[in-house]
């Protein structure tokens, strides 16, 4: 059976706004699902809908065996779910709210603050638990909300965006996290808007765009449908002549839409090979080459070939941003 | 059963968490009242005089606060909501493997109890300036019927916070225990009330409340105004109730 | 400057009606109120000691339009905080206007509203039977009174604005606001009320100010009491706006 089973899943809300338009996904148990998509491609929609907060329009879905419109409370006994913004109460403590999670979830009185202790002791938290989470940093708030979403040890574990905005060395640490999850059996949903995590973390991805379903499979699998490396390239001088270029190149592959900071892009018809060729011709045609990159596909690849357009984020997580400062404490 | 009893205990301890530790926020609240009743009292003392009243000014208004601070406790519960829902807090509450009534009773049910904080402070001032005190019996009746109110306020405004998802909605809860708990004998007996005044007054089932709260007050609890006023607080409280629960079960479905 | 004044009175203005949940507060609770005081103890009047009125409607409009000024002077200074908080406040000091004129654009839409709420009370208490004894020409007295109150009870809400920088400070002056009131005869004959206010309220400028505004409505227009209610709003508007002023000017020499 699978953990997260959907059958043309639909929302549409009012005003004729078509989020989910029939979406067909199936995660086996014990896997990591990446899911993919730009803004407003009814990622989000779908993940509110698989754990109950949305009712679906149309179609159905299932999660760790119970339908999610029939069934919720079945449902949230077994899912864990870390939305987007980590609501947490500013004013209670890191073990407050974690204990507070636990009787929300009917944990066994006696065992509420055993299992507290040792979830916040899993992500890092021990020391801070005491602490009003209004003083808690960015990453210490994502991973309290991780522990509490794993408080009632859920089949089904739904991450949504958990590391935007965290810096790289509390995202690793989450990554490290999830995949311990892996290995304890946990399905994990994930939506992401970072390719490499997507990449890192994920058995198979699914992406969606305008509320549809348009590549899914494992990132190597995809990768490969795609297939050919690209080249992009920036022309020396303030106006080359971007048409000629165009010209010449056609007969090296299928121009693409150009990656940003480049003038013009192209999947490369046979492989890296090509590159001496494509110089030669471009400088018989009076056209100066500034710089060329080979890049070897990636999922942003294939988002470009399935929708024309690059996936949002597509560039890496910024390496180099400085740890958040914890918030002010508010009172 | 048990674990929806829990459930809801710690619903109520997170709300009174707000109130310990940010009292600065609470305070106006409790202290409203208790300002009211002064300035009130202080301004129309003399409209006592008037034949009708059995009692000064004061002790005939007292009741009014009692009601006055559990409309402010329910219409703060309904914008903590509010902003719970803004902050996405929320979400996580409807994650729960709760029945939805029981996560609205624990949200209500500490309206109740923050109701008796104004209530306390009220009658303290109230008696040291000489108000008669309506006994044992009169102070059970008048917190059990301030409590109802109190959940009854809180289901508005829970209402209105499902309905409107902002914390701009906050007038419009106030105004809706505002209106209820002043159009009524709020100021004066009934016979001295213009028409229009009396006639809402006898439709609005807050009157029979605030005559049950101020029964003690002013004379002796009788059994007649004693079932009036609690079968008005329970019905009230039955009819916000509903629609609050609507609201609940409805989240998600629009 | 003039034209900076009048450009930030209109965005002031045009914002406040695009917020209706900040209207309510001007208008619909001293609405309700006034509703619930004529209806409630009407037959006050009859009392040894209460002035000759048409109706005790006519003695309370002048208690719900002072009222009414109060919360929108509170008013205007959470707008002017929510500025400051959300960083509008810096982009108009970083123009080339006169700094004074961000003070006077918020004083001048403040002015304006307070003719409106005037107008307001004057128009339901018409509606539902009021007299202006004193016809038009009190009618505009009123109005003048009440505007120029107004005004002082917005620079008062500014300055508290300036000096604290959030709303929520701001907003957590409300109750005071009826403490003040209560203290004064806005709501019912000085010689009626219980000691000590009575002795409080011969201090008080909201005293001169509502007796001020309340006496063409009542009676024909006495001298006394209406040029007691300019002097003192204008004393208030004066004091306040200077204040605001300062208040300005610490602040941007603070940052």
């Amino acid at each position: 059976m699978a953990a997260i089973e959907t059958t043309q899943l639909r929302r549409s809300f009012k005003g004729g706004v078509h989020a989910v338009r029939g979406i067909d996904i199936a995660v086996g148990r014990g896997e990591v699902y990446g899911f993919l998509g730009p803004n407003g491609a009814g990622k989000s929609t779908t993940v509110r809908m698989l754990v109950t907060l949305l009712r679906p329009t149309g179609g159905s879905a299932r999660v760790a065996g119970h339908d999610v419109a029939t069934e919720p409370d079945a449902v949230r006994r077994k899912i864990g779910v870390a939305l987007q913004d980590a609501a947490l109460d500013g004013l209670m403590t890191g073990r407050e709210l974690m204990e507070l999670q636990a009787t929300l979830h009917g944990i066994a009185p006696a065992d509420v603050a055993p299992r507290a202790r040792r979830l916040l002791d899993r992500v890092g938290l021990a020391e801070a638990q005491e602490r009003r989470v209004a003083t808690y940093s960015g990453g210490m708030r994502r991973r309290l909300d991780l522990a509490m979403a794993l408080v009632h040890e859920p089949e089904v574990l739904f991450l949504d965006e958990p590391t935007t905005g965290l810096d790289p060395v509390s995202r690793r640490t989450l990554w490290e996290e999830i995949r311990r999850m892996k290995a304890e059996g946990t399905t994990v949903f994930l939506t992401t808007q970072y390719l490499e995590e997507a990449d890192q973390l994920a058995d198979r991805v699914g992406i969606i765009n305008q509320g549809v379903i348009v590549a899914e499979g494992t990132p190597a699998h995809l990768k490969a449908q795609v297939g050919r490396p690209h080249l992009d390239l920036t022309f020396a001088g303030d106006e080359p002549d971007l048409e000629r270029a165009r010209d010449v190149l056609a007969g090296f592959g299928d121009h693409r839409p150009a990656t940003e900071g480049c003038h013009l892009s192209i999947a490369l018809q046979d492989g890296a090979g090509e590159i001496a060729p494509v110089v030669r011709a471009l400088d018989d045609a009076g056209l100066l080459v500034a710089s060329l990159e080979l890049v070897q596909p990636t999922l942003d690849d294939v988002f470009v070939e399935k929708t024309g357009r690059h996936l949002e984020g597509a560039a890496q997580p910024p390496e180099a941003a400085e740890p958040e400062a914890p918030p002010a404490v508010v009172t | 059963m048990r674990q929806h009893l829990r459930i809801v205990r710690a619903l109520m301890r997170r709300a009174l968490n707000e109130i310990l530790r940010v009292p600065a926020g609470a305070i106006p609240g409790v202290l409203a009242p208790t300002i009211f009743m002064l300035g009130l009292s202080s301004v129309f003392a003399a409209a006592a005089r008037l034949r009708g009243y059995h009692a000064d000014f004061r002790t005939f208004v007292v009741p009014v606060g009692f009601l006055q601070g559990a409309g402010f406790s329910g219409a703060a519960t309904g914008v903590n909501l509010a902003r719970d829902i803004e902050q996405g807090w929320f979400d996580r509450l409807l994650l729960a493997p709760a029945p939805r009534s029981v996560l609205l009773t624990g949200i209500v049910a500490s309206a109740s109890m923050r109701a008796l904080l104004p209530a306390t402070m009220l009658l303290t001032v109230a008696l040291i300036l000489g108000v008669h005190s309506p006994g044992i019996v009169g102070l059970l009746l008048a917190a059990g019927l301030v409590m109802t109110l109190a959940a009854a306020a809180a289901c508005w405004g829970v209402t209105i916070a499902l309905r409107f998802r902002t914390q701009q909605a906050a007038p419009l809860m106030q105004i809706g225990s505002f209106v209820a708990v002043l159009f009524t004998t709020a100021y004066a007996p009934h016979r001295l009330l213009s028409g229009w005044l009396q006639t809402v007054s006898d439709a609005n089932p807050v009157t029979y409340v605030l005559e049950g709260v101020r029964q003690g007050f002013v004379g002796s609890v009788t059994w007649t105004h004693t079932w009036h006023a609690m079968l008005a607080a329970t019905g009230v409280l039955a009819f916000f109730a509903l629609f609050a629960v609507r609201g609940m079960r409805r989240t998600g479905a629009e | 400057m003039t034209r900076a004044v009048f450009a930030l009175a209109r965005r002031a203005l045009r914002n406040t009606f695009r917020r209706p949940q900040f209207l309510t507060p001007l208008v619909a609770f001293p609405s309700l109120f006034l509703a619930v005081n004529v209806g409630g103890l009407h037959r006050t009047t009859s009392l040894p000691g209460f002035p000759v009125v048409h109706g005790f409607l006519d003695f309370q409009l002048a208690a719900a339009m002072t009222q009414s000024l109060l919360l929108g002077g509170v008013s205007s200074g959470i707008a002017t905080a929510l500025e400051i908080e959300g960083g509008f406040f810096d982009r108009l000091v970083a123009s080339p206007i006169p700094r004074v004129a961000i003070v006077l654009g918020r004083l001048a839409a403040t002015a304006t509203l307070a003719c409106l709420q005037v107008l307001w009370f004057l128009a339901i208490g018409l509606i539902f039977g009021a007299h202006i004894a004193a016809g038009l020409p009190g009618a505009l007295l009123v109005v003048l009174i009440g505007a120029v109150a107004g005004t002082g009870f917005g620079a008062i809400g500014v300055m508290l604005a300036l000096r604290a920088r959030n709303a929520s400070t701001v907003q957590g002056i409300f109750p005071l606001v009826f403490v003040v009131l209560f203290v004064s005869s806005a709501f019912f004959p000085r010689d009626l009320l219980a000691s000590p206010v009575d002795a409080i309220a011969r201090y008080n400028p909201l005293t001169y100010i509502a007796d001020g505004m309340r006496d063409p409505i009542i009676s024909s227009i006495s001298a006394t009491p209406v040029l007691e209610g300019l002097a003192a709003a204008a004393a208030v508007a004066l004091v306040a706006s200077t204040l605001s002023v300062v208040a300005l000017r610490t602040r941007l020499r603070e940052a």
